[in-house]
């Protein structure tokens, strides 16, 4: 593990990455701690610009901008990293079925796949929120739901390469049970671009859900900052800072992740990076 | 001799950087054509003759280099030393070209056969005059149809088809050198000798002096007048063909000319099939 | 091609019945009274609750109901809007003029940006303005589009007043001719910047890497051992090869972006298919919203359609494995 973390300190994005998101992940477990004040009390006039006694300003209900903001990393991460775990087991299940079985059950669960991938992702979340509510478990569930496909092709991507390798061919000579082969012979192997998946995925995710937030449609009992921007955007003639703070943390989530990704495919896939990039004269 | 001489390349050196050190891929090496004549380098694969082949006429993947030094006269000039603008005008009168082993991936799949090959002379002709000699290219590389040909794309060519376009294109610019990377390798046995023959007459009626990259000896034997020995990034001899084949200087020479002899015994039924 | 034309086309159609499985699916197992379920949360009379009752058989056993949810698809019938008493399908033909300007005005825009952008990261010798536009594609694809139209709200509508803050006229306009086209420029301008912004970071990103592989090519070295120059190389060889892929991904963006851009339509409160499903979301009227993800929906699988024809159009090798 720590021979791992050394690789990913010796990319290009990989360290930066990994920075933001150790520095968010903990502004996530100390919250509480941190935040100058109670984020969910009434602690100065509404709508103060940012200054030294509130560095964010206040909302248009006098909350401490800042100690929301801080908060709200908690729901942001969570969600996001959930969500893309979610999505990895159920694309995790359906590309190892198809890919490892083949035949009828590789048929329709790529088709099926396919059609997920085709429809809106936003679309999709909405509709079943739309029917069932949003509760923070929904909320992830209908996260996955929208980037499950993904997950799915990758995994299937490995498989399908892997099992035509020999160590796999000799599992299956010396009649290992099934669920060994695809859990102890193939998936240890296939999961190198997997990882770099699910980095991109919790990124995706947390974009989602801050514009699940946005539209006014997540959890109501949990800061988010996709939230604060629905308060922001009936105050942007007056408050300038309700909006400019929380989406800055959003970018900053994203990148963290994107730049996490970026790092590990370079530890994962060394070759395609320092690939010749430029047109010679 | 020296006067004679078309190429001249002094002590050439491309050093790769790879994941774990350098590579080197070309360490050292001279070389020399003459006008009109025809010379092989043989080698195993992986010992650097295609990238010595794609260096010796700037073609080189555009990667960083670990080292890249050296001298390369064509005609004279220093075409290692030349400025962009300057190299393209050389590719464009009379000087070099080069031809590859997968003529498939070195053809623009989305363009018709004409146009890649029209985009290879020089720009001053009209229309119809370009058509023309686009169609006189074709037949001249061996396609007994140009104007069907020039209007096919590569993926509707066959293997033999796409290398005689890609000849075509080598020739547009009259070149005085053709280099050949393995042009027969991806062939079939019999599309292999008739291009084979292609070449040597291109070589006879032009005056044209080859430089072919292989790893066929028999291929050699065929065409060249003489070979270089390349092993691991150096020359390891030079000598006229007859030479080389009767008297090798290595005992490295001696084995491939062995591996060669064996792999390219005639079976009957080879024989028939051909 | 007719015959690929005709193949794609019957391939679609599973497709459009999955979709309408899934929707007919998910309506099954919402919780609670299945009336409510389709009308959303509107008071329900008992006569109407009884035409509800029959027009989706709701009595009658699960396949029948399928069947009859299938044969009102058939007739156009996407339900009736409680909200706005009118038939679904009346309200998204309305809305979607509207987005399909929004969303081409953003594509005319973005695209032509986002593959200058990803072809000069990928050709240029200069590794530093490589990298400034990667970096930059990398946070633009970070910002959440929303967000970035809430910026431009407060720095160009509401601090140097260039542009109108929201919707898509004003709601008495006096102006004609020249001046009514400046006018509605002027309330475009905001949400198809924003939105040709992100579509701009996305084509980008790909275009650069579709770019990359393309010089890696054999072809490329054939044209430079032509002797050709940079400019002509790119041109003729590097531009259309590099877009094969690009316009796959567009023509799929362009078919979700007529599904309406959901999160921009509402910054801007751009009256398009996007604030429809919004709107009809939040005051729970469901018949509009499954209309809605229908339509959404087809828009998205015709689209790839029309991609995948274009497609063929564009690269020989395709057309010729028809």
């Amino acid at each position: 593990m720590t021979a791992f973390l050394r690789r990913i300190a010796r990319t290009r994005h990989g360290p930066i990455g990994l920075a933001i998101l150790l520095v968010l992940l903990v502004v996530a477990i100390c919250a509480r701690w941190i935040a100058p004040y109670d984020p969910k009390a009434q602690v100065g006039t509404s709508l103060l610009p940012p200054s030294s006694a509130h560095l964010m300003g206040t909302d248009n209900i006098g909350r401490d901008l800042f100690s929301l903001v801080l908060v709200g990393t908690r729901a942001s991460l969570a969600i996001g990293i959930s969500s893309a775990f979610a999505a990895l087991l159920i694309g995790g299940t359906v590309g190892v079925l198809a890919g490892y079985f083949r035949g009828v059950a590789e048929a329709a669960l790529m088709r099926l796949t396919e059609l997920f991938q085709i429809l809106p992702v936003i679309v999709v979340v909405l509709f079943a929120i739309a029917l069932f509510g949003a509760n923070f478990w929904l909320l992830i569930g209908a996260v996955a739901l929208a980037i499950w496909p993904l997950e799915a092709r990758v995994i299937y991507g490995q498989f399908v390469q892997l099992r035509e390798r020999e160590f796999v061919a000799a599992a299956i000579v010396a009649d290992l049970p099934t669920s060994h082969i695809i859990l102890r012979e193939i998936l240890p192997n296939a999961l190198p671009p997997v990882i770099v998946q699910v980095a991109l995925d919790a990124s995706l995710a947390i974009l989602i859900e801050s514009g699940l937030g946005f539209l006014g449609l997540s959890d109501a009992n949990t800061v988010s900052w996709g939230q604060l921007l629905f308060t922001a955007q009936d105050f942007l003639d007056s408050a300038w800072w309700m909006s400019v703070f929380p989406g800055a943390a959003i970018c900053l989530a994203v990148v963290g992740f994107n730049m996490l990704a970026d790092g590990l495919n370079e530890v994962v896939n060394p070759r395609a990076v320092r690939g010749a990039v430029g047109l010679p004269a | 001799m020296s006067a004679a001489l078309l190429l001249d390349v002094r002590n050439l050196v491309v050093h790769l950087r790879a994941e774990n050190g350098v590579v080197r891929a070309v360490d050292g090496v001279d070389l020399t054509v003459a006008s009109g004549e025809c010379v092989g380098i043989v080698g195993e694969s992986g010992c650097g003759k295609s990238t010595l082949a794609r260096a010796v006429v700037r073609l080189l993947p555009n990667v960083e280099y670990a080292q890249l030094s050296g001298e390369i006269r064509f005609g004279g000039i220093d075409i290692a030393a030349l400025s962009p603008a300057a190299l393209r005008r050389l590719r464009r009168s009379s000087s070099f070209s080069m031809i590859f082993q997968d003529p498939l991936g070195y053809l623009n799949p989305t363009r018709r056969i004409g146009p890649q090959v029209g985009e290879a002379l020089s720009d001053t002709r009209s229309r119809t005059e370009t058509r023309n000699r686009v169609h006189a290219l074709l037949r001249e590389a061996g396609l007994t149809e140009p104007a069907t040909i020039a209007r096919r794309y590569p993926h509707e060519l066959s293997g033999g088809m796409r290398q005689r376009a890609l000849i075509a294109i080598a020739l547009a610019s009259s070149p005085r050198l053709l280099v050949a990377d393995e042009p027969t390798s991806a062939l079939d046995a019999t599309v292999q000798l008739q291009v084979l023959a292609t070449l040597r007459r291109l070589h006879q009626e032009r005056g044209m002096a080859l430089l072919i990259v292989t790893h066929d000896l028999g291929l050699v034997a065929e065409l060249c007048d003489r070979v270089y020995v390349m092993q691991a990034g150096r020359m390891l001899e030079c000598a006229d063909v007859f030479t080389l084949f009767d008297t090798p200087a290595h005992p490295y020479t001696a084995r491939l000319i062995e591996l060669s002899a064996r792999r390219h015994r005639p079976t009957p039924q080879h024989e028939a099939a051909e | 091609m007719a015959r690929f034309v005709v193949l794609r086309l019957l391939q679609a159609i599973p497709m459009m019945v999955v979709v309408v499985l899934l929707v007919f699916t998910m309506l099954q197992l919402t919780p609670g009274d299945p009336v409510q379920a389709i009308v959303g949360q509107f008071p329900v009379p008992p006569d109407f609750r009884a035409a509800i009752e029959q027009h989706y058989h709701l009595n009658d056993p699960l396949w029948m109901r399928l069947m009859q949810y299938f044969l009102n698809l058939l007739h156009g019938d996407l339900g009736y809007s409680f909200q706005s008493q009118q038939p679904v399908i009346e309200l998204i033909l309305q809305r979607a003029p509207r987005t399909l300007l929004l969303a081409g005005a953003a594509f005319v825009i973005g695209v032509p940006i986002g593959i200058g952008i990803g072809l000069l990261c990928a050709t240029t010798r200069n590794r530093h303005v490589d990298r400034f536009w990667t970096t930059t594609a990398l946070v633009g694809y970070a910002v959440p589009g929303f967000w970035l139209g809430q910026l431009l709200v407060i720095l160009f509508a509401m601090r140097l007043g260039w542009f109108p803050t929201q919707g898509m006229a004003p709601l008495i306009s006096r102006a004609h001719g020249a001046g009514w086209l400046l006018e509605r420029v002027r309330y475009l301008a905001l949400p198809a910047i924003t939105y040709a912004v992100y579509e701009a970071t996305r084509v980008a990103r790909l275009m650069r890497a579709s770019v990359a592989d393309t010089l890696g090519q054999g072809f490329i070295v054939t044209a430079r051992a032509k002797g050709l120059s940079r400019a002509k190389i790119i041109r003729r060889h590097v531009l259309r090869n590099s877009s094969l892929p690009v316009v796959t991904v567009m023509g799929y963006a362009f078919g979700v972006a007529m599904g309406g851009a959901v999160l921009i339509e509402t910054v801007f409160s751009w009256p398009g298919i996007g604030l429809l499903l919004i709107e009809a979301i939040r005051v729970r009227d469901n018949q509009t919203v499954v209309g809605v993800v229908l339509f959404i929906s087809l828009a998205v699988i015709l689209m790839n359609l029309l991609v995948d024809m274009l497609y063929g159009l564009l690269d020989p090798r395709i057309r010729a494995a028809r």
